[in-house]
């Protein structure tokens, strides 16, 4: 079966028909909606490749059904950088070297905006880091990424 | 640590940055695979009607090869197998299908009987001994390798102390994060493919030979790559892809799903290892290693793993006499294929605990003897190359004093353990690079794709930077397909910034000369910017760029010129070579690594508390870039060392496919890590420079497991060093 | 096609009930966070015809009545994470909590979800058993509830019938509990042996479960008799905890042997007293 599907996607709307139920939401924003930034890894929620932000909340969108989400706000990181906290944690990781092949990039960097949304700016770097476990990365060993989190500012821009 | 960010920054923090998984074209088709559901076996039959009957799909075998290729392509290795299969897996036939899901629906509804033949799943099924002299007839010795100096034998017998110890190491997989994906497309006799590779031309070759098309008809482009760790220098895919591009006439995307990541994959596969070694008056007297390498469905011909990998068994330490055997045996099991610092992690695990093991029997300071036996300069490998500038002594030498300040501090079961590990900068054949000079800086034209170690993007900036004398801001590094770039073997074997760096300082050269004629200066010029712009000086005269270009070269883009670089080895001394093929080293890469450890003795579950990593560099590059290699390296080498194996049934199954069941390191698990450099013993790259690449992950699993058994006298002969078999070795069960 | 399937999104509860009272088992199933569900369903040959989703029922609340604390069966367990009175009162639970997955699996994950898909390693029914928890049940023939120890049937088996839903799970009591485990790796992992361990402050009375041996968590009924007097460390506990593994019906699988997950059943159980006798009201 199949039915039309509303969202607000990096703060447009975009109206989709004949999405099938099925559907994850993962490739309603890769194929359908061409935002191919949010990467898909393993697709079983082991890797956090795919998180984005559903109502400002981070979400694996491999293991979302698209309609489940019918009518949110979505965020992914081709639209990250139109929040300051998003334009910060970008700027973070660039200056820390956070960053190596870059595929684990966009799950890391709305994992981090939503856990700063949803604990606040000052939260302790250590917690952020611990919250931030369901994220995999190969690459960099995660020290660069750490150091992007400590080096995040604490205080409104 | 970095000034200013990477210059691929930018795409992969804003989305934009395209992967071989994102690729698409409109009117694609997608493709899956259809997998042997058997491990051997006799294939009876590959029935493509029930595929074919679903709307829109079109199904491949073997039987539609010799009407879409024009060849034959490379007998002994079929696209798809006509009368055994030889791995589970193995693809039998392929369809393409507009749509993902029904691409998966069509490759399940095609019917494969095979008559399941006896599958060998481990390399002790095949040589419960010791390998006699009838084995090499076996066909299931892929190859042999043997090497001597001396009679062991005798010197065993009169040695103080012989210690014997038999060691296995298990599977590991490169886990990339990206899939393996491309998008393939045949127009007008041209083999088109956008993929996500390590090796560009090298993945051209293969493609070439297995569809049986000369090499300039076939156009790889390489996309960004979400990790490669060795698992994408070679064609997997794009062969497949491009057979059904052919057969439907349209663009086809093939990427494959986590498990098939896996169960596909070629890496490193377990081994078993003999290591015996006889001390007397303190000092090594003789040893003799022998290694059984399960190299899967590898082909004849194809090993490189035996022949270069025992190496890492003997050396860096020296031995009057010694006798080196090793065979790669062929299971039902995927190819052996290359992971990082390929299976040299696991032959230094085994050396190090070895050595240490032998140490503490007889009665020595295991780090001091380890410390009297390692290669200087000038030293003869076992198979007689002279060790060139080799800092591993010093590096040795700095984790001893670290260890000891760590030891001092460490609480109740805890432990700190050295281990050192050596690596040879690969050539691959070798590159060619163009700089192009522009009044706005310089360009590398080069074949390589950056694929996150910032080998290419950051690391040949740096070096076209000190050559040019330009600053980095500007320098660019471009990359192009393999129609227009020049010719580079790949990224791998931590050579890319030394190959393509050399192959930049020749260009540089080259473009200097040219430089120095336009401006008919008889001596020495130089870059500089002036008024925002290049120019050229000379001590008397100053011309910016600009107008030195001629008309074709201002279309062009700038003045170009060209460098190449010529892979060389050593020579190693064939004499002491009894069977097989040993491969030299080209320069010598030393590191020394240090481990902190703490073990709960009520699971044995090791957490690494603290971590040093000493490295012999030749010359720091671009540390940045450098550091985070040491880093990435290090954290995939504790994985390597606690938590990663795969899991094979006795049927050839993998039983752990997918990242539930086989773990990497997490952000949680990661100690500290303390990175120091140390230059000014010269390799083989540009200024002396060392590839980096790998050698940050080869000595991880055995300083940990040292530390494990400092900590609880806890002796572990398998990795990886599971809580459960930590549990067993301090007699929990 | 075998993985389509159709959605629909009852706005109330009666609804949703007649759904599944009106589909055959098997083919009709509960989506409430989807995180095992759709989990299972990636790369599966065959699937649910319907999947009825609960994301419109009322049942994301979080309420405490008294000492009595209500989860509601579609509440996102980072909800239940980040409450500061669960963390007091039920340490045990935020430890199991914060076990499952990572935050972003955890904001869409549920406890309702996770108890009706009765994984058998699940991280969460070993603090509930020991918890005494309570699942409330809504149905055609209306409500009723049941001790989650008698919910739980086997691996993937509950006492559900067609038709009911898990409307929220109830824990009578504040506890003093612990959830320790043991994996190959420290976080994002399923635990090869779990123990959880709570002491009643009404009665005075030990829990102990077991999770991660098929085919379900289970209390120990003969360990708890023989903690009765073994608050503190020592022989007994020891004995205690020993006896308890050696009952244990546990086999080897790939992720640990027999003897090792014996052992650590043993381990852990120790460890697991050991802390909640040393936590308030834990009597020490």
């Amino acid at each position: 079966m199949r039915h039309p599907l509303r969202l607000l996607v990096n703060g447009e709307r975009r109206a989709l028909e004949d999405v099938p139920d099925s559907e994850r939401l993962l490739d309603t924003v890769r194929w359908r909606l061409g935002l191919k930034g949010t990467k898909e890894g393993c697709r079983s929620g082991e890797c956090g490749a795919c998180t984005l932000l559903v109502d400002g909340v981070s979400t694996l969108s491999c293991l979302t059904l698209a309609h489940e989400v019918d009518g949110a706000s979505l965020t992914t990181i081709e639209g990250v950088a139109r929040d300051p906290v998003g334009r910060t944690v970008q700027d973070a990781f660039a200056r820390a070297g956070a960053l190596q092949c870059g595929y684990c990039t966009p799950g890391f960097v709305l994992a981090l905006v939503g856990l700063l949304k949803e604990r606040g700016r000052t939260a302790p770097t250590e917690e952020l880091l611990a919250d931030l476990s369901g994220n995999l990365c190969r690459c960099t060993g995660y020290l660069a990424i750490a150091r992007a989190v400590a080096a995040l500012p604490r205080e409104d821009p | 640590m970095s000034a200013s960010p990477r210059p691929d920054a930018g795409p992969k923090l804003d989305g934009t940055a395209v992967f071989g998984m994102d690729l698409d074209a409109p009117g694609m088709l997608w493709a899956a695979l259809v997998p042997s559901p058997v491990a051997h076996g006799r294939l009876r039959s590959v029935d493509l009607a029930p595929a074919r009957a679903l709307e829109g799909v079109v199904a491949v075998g073997a039987a539609d090869l010799p009407t879409l290729l024009p060849g034959v392509g490379d007998p002994d290795r079929p696209l798809f197998p006509t009368d055994t299969v030889s791995y589970r897996g193995q693809p039998v036939a392929a369809v393409a299908a507009p749509t993902r899901e029904l691409a998966r629906q069509a490759a399940r509804a095609v019917r494969v009987d095979v008559e399941p033949l006896p599958v060998v799943s481990d390399v002790e099924d095949v040589f419960p001994e010791w390998p006699g002299p009838a084995a090499d007839a076996s066909p299931h010795v892929e190859a042999h390798v043997r090497a001597r100096d001396g009679d062991v034998e005798a010197v065993f017998r009169t040695a103080e102390t012989v210690v014997r110890e038999t060691y296995r190491t298990s599977s590991i997989h490169q886990v990339a994060l990206e899939p393996h994906a491309c998008l393939a497309n045949v127009t007008d006799g041209i083999w088109h493919v956008r993929t996500s590779t390590q090796t560009p031309f090298g993945a051209r070759e293969d493609i070439a030979s297995l569809l049986g098309v000369p090499e300039p008809s076939v156009v790889v482009e390489g996309t960004w790559v979400g990790g490669g760790f060795g698992g994408k220098g070679s064609a997997l895919l794009e062969p497949y892809a491009l057979l059904l591009a052919k057969a439907t006439g349209r663009p086809v995307k093939l990427a494959l799903g986590y498990r098939e990541e896996f169960q596909l994959g070629r890496t490193t596969l377990p081994s078993v290892i003999r290591m015996e070694t006889a001390v007397t008056g303190g000092r090594v007297v003789a040893r003799r290693v022998r290694l059984l390498l399960d190299v899967g469905n590898s082909l004849p011909g194809r090993d490189f793993a035996t022949g270069y990998s025992i190496g890492f068994l003997l050396g860096p330490y020296r031995a009057p006499t010694f006798e080196v055997e090793g065979y790669a045996v062929r299971t039902n099991k995927p190819p052996f294929g290359p992971h990082r610092a390929p299976f040299a992690p696991q032959c230094v695990f085994v050396l190090e605990s070895h050595l240490d093991h032998v140490a503490r029997e007889a009665g020595l300071d295991p780090e001091a003897f380890r410390a009297a036996h390692l290669w200087k300069e000038g030293d003869r490998t076992p198979l007689g190359q002279s060790v060139g500038p080799f800092g591993l002594a010093s590096a040795f030498e700095r984790a001893r004093a670290l260890a000891s300040r760590w030891r001092a501090e460490a609480g109740p079961d805890r432990g700190v353990g050295i281990a050192v590990g050596f690596w040879s900068t690969n050539s691959g054949a070798g590159g060619e690079a163009r700089l192009r000079l522009a009044p706005s800086g310089v360009t590398v034209v080069q074949g390589e794709r950056e694929i996150g170690s910032g080998s290419v993007i950051a690391g040949v900036a740096a070096v076209a930077a000190r050559c040019t004398g330009l600053s980095r801001e500007l320098v660019r590094v471009a990359y192009e397909d393999t129609a227009r770039a020049p010719f580079d073997s790949g990224v791998f074997g931590s050579r890319t910034t030394a190959a393509i760096g050399r192959a930049v300082q020749e260009a540089s050269c080259a473009l200097f000369g040219e430089l120095r004629k336009r401006l008919e200066a008889p001596g020495l010029v130089h870059l500089a910017l002036a008024d925002g712009e290049v120019v050229v000086r000379s001590e008397h005269r100053q011309r910016p760029v600009r107008e030195l270009l001629t008309e074709a070269e201002r279309a062009a883009g700038g003045i170009e010129a060209s460098g190449r670089h010529f892979g060389k080895g050593g020579t190693i001394d064939e004499r002491k070579v009894e069977v097989g093929t040993f491969y030299p080293y080209t320069d010598f890469t030393g590191a020394a690594h240090v481990a902190e450890v703490s073990v709960d003795r009520g699971t044995g579950t090791v957490r690494v508390v603290r971590y040093a990593a000493f490295h012999d560099v030749g010359t720091l590059i671009d540390p940045a870039t450098a550091s985070a290699q040491v880093e990435g390296g290090v954290v995939m080498g504790l994985g390597t060392a606690l938590t990663e194996e795969a899991l094979w049934s006795d049927d050839g199954r993998l039983l752990n496919a997918g990242l539930l069941d086989y773990r990497i390191p997490t952000l949680g698990s990661v100690p500290p890590i303390e990175v120091t450099f140390l230059e000014g013993f010269a390799g083989a790259g540009p200024f002396g420079a060392k590839g980096l690449g790998e050698p940050p992950i080869i000595p991880v699993p055995a300083a940990v497991a040292l530390a494990v058994r400092e900590a609880t006298g806890a002796h572990v002969t398998e990795l990886p060093l599971s809580s459960e078999r930590v549990a067993r070795a301090l007699k929990l069960l | 096609m075998a993985t389509s399937f159709e959605l629909v999104t009852p706005d109330s509860v009666e609804a949703a009930v007649a759904e599944l009272a009106a589909g055959v088992p098997g083919e009709v199933v509960v989506l409430a966070g989807g995180t095992d569900l759709i989990f299972d369903l990636e790369g599966a040959r065959t699937g649910p015809r319907r999947v009825v989703s609960l994301r419109r029922l009322p049942w994301r609340t979080l309420d405490w009545n008294g000492s009595v604390l209500t989860v509601g069966s579609t509440l996102p367990l980072r909800a239940l994470e980040q409450d500061p009175e669960v963390a007091r009162r039920h340490p045990g639970l935020l430890e199991a909590v914060r076990a499952v997955g990572g935050v972003p699996l955890r904001h869409r994950a549920t406890l309702g979800g996770n108890l009706g898909r009765a994984a058998p390693a699940s991280d969460l029914l070993p603090i509930l058993l020991a918890l005494d928890a309570e699942v409330d049940l809504v149905g055609p023939n209306g409500e009723r509830s049941l001790p989650v120890d008698r919910f739980l049937l086997g691996s993937r088996r509950t006492a559900i019938t067609p038709g009911e839903l898990i409307r929220s799970v109830r824990l009578p009591e504040p506890r003093p509990s612990a959830y320790l485990w043991q994996r190959v790796r420290p976080e994002h992992d399923i635990s090869q042996i779990a123990v959880a361990a709570a002491r009643s402050p009404s009665d005075g009375r030990w829990r102990v479960a077991v999770g991660g041996i098929p085919p379900r968590a289970v209390r120990l009924p003969e360990a708890e008799a023989l903690l009765v007097s073994a608050a503190a460390p020592g022989r007994a506990l020891h004995v205690a905890a020993e006896q308890a593994a050696e009952r244990l019906p546990i086999a080897a699988d790939r992720r640990a042997s027999e003897e090792y997950r014996r052992h650590l059943v043993a381990t852990l159980l120790e460890r697991a007293v050991e802390s909640v006798a040393a936590r308030p009201d834990g009597v020490r």
